[in-house]
């Protein structure tokens, strides 16, 4: 799988050895795989639209695209950039703050003002992220815990314009696909404007997961020094790590704000910290498909296991929680396809050199 | 002048509860290098064993907040023993200790919730009663919170300088392989830690059961408070600790008290963030903040 | 008393010590010589516990401690005094002293060795509760020393005793090595260089990267001037 160019130097033999980017098992995925899950997800509105349950599910995967934008540009900072950052959450308020205040205070029609979430929110990032990256550990922690806070407080206490005497945003314009094309139709457009998104972001990550600085800094633990010996500063990349993660975070906080007409700062208590770092973990910390698979996963159980059982899934989730920390800390994406592969077979064996 | 009077008395109680809560999570700091997410937790279930030993087991009050202890003592070390002494030695050691906790603090809360329900309990006052002095309304309450936390807070001190033990935990935190050389077994201290920071909080969470509603999600404020005072006294340093609890304490008493309860939160995270900045070692933290 | 056969370890994937056999017999002083670098320091550790040897055997009297915890070597008496003195700097010279005598048994003994080490450090008497950070380096040194003797050593490892100090302060350090061998107590020392050793040593190893390429008597290793000059550089 390595193709060998052999130099010769002032009589010495030497091999240079260059990965074939098809050694790489996940960076290509098949184009017709590909095809494939675009398409479904291009129908699949329609299709559930003829149920009555499927306004509900419409609904549900809506959600799954947003939070799955917030945990892959979360996964960013946390699994490649390894900053235990806690300001995601603060990120996606601010978005909608900024896009929410803008076209609700300036009558600003939410398609235009919506591109300031992810300005503001990069901003925020960047004010956040310079002291942050100087620090290690509990101190970068206890850094963004306390910026949060700080948010939630303003988003809580501050002026009637953010925080609506405490209840937050309320009756902020909305897209109005609704009013356009009915609400069936509506819907739909909702949904491809999230998906869309959530497209978008999900191939920014991707090119940053598999291009050969995203990979060192994941694979290798003294990833800064290969960064540094191909002249990329390291701490400017997890800068730059930063500053896109709020950005997508931010935008896709914008979104929810003018789906939903409204953004509580309840949002800010540690619970959905706590659900988003949850699909993270179980998903997998610091892989590609991890975030998306935890989502998946804990945006559709909750609304399987409502009511009474809602302590109970709490419980089962904070047991997952330690036991993967313990037992299996690179998260249920790793052993799945380890396990698939194992049963299946795969049909392009690499070969071992 | 009463105005002032109330400020100090409400800085030396408010102190008293940050020291008690804070002081568990730098002692842990300190020999584990680790945040106990949990801590939060330990609070409630203090609280709630405290209520359920009064209310529904009919014991005094003071037996029943040993018992809330008690029961935040043990929980404290079955996660220790279960999930963090699993985790020792690995290089990612904190982010994994992180989330064990995080989990670990979410199935207390969980079980909170299924065995006791969403909604609030009260503890009655552990000594009924009050006094006007100087103007200032002083409940007999808040004294013996007062007092219990300067008494605990002592008689650590004193096992931490006096005893074999206490100095050993001391050793661990400040030179683990030196420790290690001395036959000191670390692991069993580490068990030792986590007991004595999970009590604290468990006295901090029975304490104010009686102030406080004892609420299953009651968790996550003391939690914060606790890591702001932390971080200004400095990880891993009892002293810079309880100082900072008090400092904070008064510090936000008088903003409450001249300024209006809502003022204080924000500028103590603005406190907490610029300390972050400037001196992230705290007070008298142990060093190895690393800058890059 | 120690024995040491094809000992391996290392750090984190790269071996450092290959196949490395010695002894320490009763009441011996041996003194391992080799240049920075060469695994002085992993081979301390590897027999004190603080890092897990990746093959071959460590004995002591008649015990397998290859693979025991650190605590547990420590109470079989084996006391490893550590280079860089690593004294615990938040607290007093008296209370890193007990620390020393950590162990139960010896615990129960403190006082009585507490005198002892005192009597042997008139340095540390004078200053009994003076903060270890704020000791100087010869200060450090002695208080690690005395240490490493709080507990019941039977054999009391040093790690380069000279390092760091100022030239008037070694001659020092080695003549309370001296005076501590001459109580009976088994000696491993690990060194940079010959000068002090003459009159401590009974056998000599030269180690050199990571395996150990001679060994002989004191005396006829110390006086080959030859050998140690291209050996020490």
């Amino acid at each position: 799988m390595m193709q060998e160019t052999a130099l010769s130097e002032s009589g010495a033999n030497r091999t240079a050895q260059r990965l074939d980017p098809a050694a790489v098992p996940w960076a290509k995925p098949s184009r017709i795989g590909l095809a494939a899950a675009i398409l479904t997800l291009l129908v699949l509105p329609w299709v559930l639209n003829s149920f009555s349950t499927g306004r509900f599910a419409i609904h549900l995967l809506i959600l799954f695209f947003v939070w799955g934008i917030v945990t892959q540009s979360w996964n960013l900072i946390l699994g490649v950039g390894g900053i235990f950052s806690f300001a995601q959450v603060a990120f996606f308020v601010i978005g909608g703050l900024a896009s929410g205040v803008v076209a609700q205070q300036f009558g600003v029609s939410p398609f235009l003002s919506i591109w300031l979430a992810p300005i503001a929110a990069t901003l925020a990032a960047l004010l956040i992220g310079l002291p942050s990256l100087r620090l290690r550990g509990p101190y970068v922690v206890l850094l963004t815990l306390a910026f949060a806070e700080l948010v939630r407080n303003f988003a809580t206490q501050g002026p009637k314009w953010v925080a609506g005497g405490g209840y937050g945003l309320r009756d902020v314009p909305k897209f109005g696909f609704e009013n356009l094309w009915g609400a069936t139709t509506g819907r739909v457009a909702y949904y491809y404007a999230a998906m869309i998104l959530f497209l978008i972001t999900t191939y920014v990550i991707w090119r940053i997961f598999y291009s050969p600085i995203g990979m060192s800094f994941r694979a290798l633990r003294d990833s800064e020094t290969y960064a540094t010996s191909r002249g990329v500063d390291p701490y400017r990349f997890k800068l730059l790590l930063f500053a896109l993660s709020a950005f997508f975070t931010g935008l896709a906080g914008g979104f929810l704000l003018h789906y939903n007409g409204s953004q509580a700062p309840t949002i800010l208590n540690f619970p959905l910290t706590i659900n988003l770092l949850a699909m993270i973990v179980l998903g997998g910390w610091g892989t590609f498909w991890g975030p998306i698979l935890g989502t998946a996963l804990l945006t559709a159980l909750p609304e399987i296991l409502r009511g009474p059982l809602e302590n109970w899934r709490n419980m089962g989730m904070g047991l997952s929680l330690a036991l993967i920390a313990v037992f299996a800390p690179e998260g249920l994406f790793p052993i799945l396809s380890r396990g698939f592969k194992k049963f299946f077979g795969r049909k392009d064996k690499a070969k071992a050199s | 002048m009463e105005k002032l009077f109330q400020a100090v008395y409400g800085g030396i109680l408010y102190g008293s509860i940050y020291g008690l809560m804070a002081i568990g999570l730098t002692l842990i700091w300190g020999s584990l290098r680790m945040l106990n997410m949990a801590m939060g937790a330990l609070y409630v279930v203090g609280g709630f064993l405290t209520w359920t030993a009064y209310k529904q087991w009919d014991l005094p009050p003071l037996v029943a907040i040993a018992i809330g202890v008690l029961a935040a003592a043990v929980i404290g070390l079955l996660i220790q023993v279960l999930l963090i002494n699993r985790l020792l030695g690995r290089s990612s050691f904190f982010n994994a200790a992180m989330i064990a906790t995080v989990g670990a603090a979410i199935m207390i809360e969980s079980a909170a919730l299924l065995i006791y329900g969403p909604r609030v309990k009260q503890m009655p006052p552990i000594v009924a009663g009050q006094s006007k002095i100087i103007g200032v309304v002083i409940q007999y309450q808040n004294l013996v919170i007062i007092a219990v936390t300067v008494i605990s807070l002592i008689a650590l001190s004193i096992f931490l300088k006096k005893t074999r033990y206490g100095l050993a935990i001391q050793a661990v935190s400040q030179q683990m392989d030196a420790a290690r050389l001395m036959g000191i077994p670390t692991v069993m201290t580490f068990m030792i830690v986590a007991t004595i920071g999970a009590a604290f909080a468990g006295l901090a969470g029975s304490l104010l059961s009686s102030v406080f509603y004892v609420s299953p999600t009651a968790g996550y404020a003391p939690l914060t408070k606790a890591l702001i005072v932390t971080i200004f006294g400095g990880l891993g340093s009892i002293k810079g600790t309880i100082w900072a609890a008090y400092i904070i304490g008064i510090l936000e008493a008088f903003l409450i008290v001249y300024f209006g309860a809502g003022f204080a939160l924000p500028v103590l995270f603005l406190f907490m963030i610029l300390m972050l900045v400037i001196r992230p070692s705290g007070l008298f933290g142990l060093g190895e903040v690393q800058r890059l | 008393m120690l024995k040491v056969t094809d000992l391996q370890a290392g750090y984190a994937g790269s071996e450092v010590l290959h196949s490395l056999s010695l002894e320490v017999r009763d009441g011996e002083s041996v003194v391992v010589l080799g240049p920075n670098g060469h695994g002085k320091t992993t081979l301390l550790r590897a027999i004190s516990g603080l890092i897990r040897p990746t093959g071959g055997r460590i004995e002591f009297d008649g015990q397998d401690i290859t693979h025991k915890r650190a605590s547990d070597i420590v109470a079989a008496g084996v006391i490893h005094i550590p280079q860089g003195d690593l004294p615990f700097p938040e607290l007093t010279v008296i209370e890193n002293l007990l620390m020393g005598a950590y162990r139960s048994d010896a615990w129960r003994q403190r006082k009585y060795k507490l005198e002892q080490v005192f009597e042997l450090f008139p340095v540390l008497k004078e200053r009994p509760n003076q903060l270890a950070r704020s000791l100087s380096g010869g200060e450090r040194r002695m208080l690690a020393l005395g240490r490493g003797l709080m507990s019941k050593a039977k054999l009391l490892m040093i790690d380069e005793p000279s390092l760091g100090l100022a030239p008037f302060l070694v001659e020092n350090v080695y003549e309370t090595i001296r005076s501590i061998r001459n109580t009976g107590l088994s000696i491993l020392l690990v060194d940079e260089n010959a000068d002090h050793i003459a009159d401590l040593a009974d056998r000599v190893y030269l180690l050199e990267a990571g395996s150990l390429i001679k060994e002989g008597g004191a005396s006829e290793m110390l006086h080959d001037e030859a050998l140690l000059a291209a050996y020490l550089g």
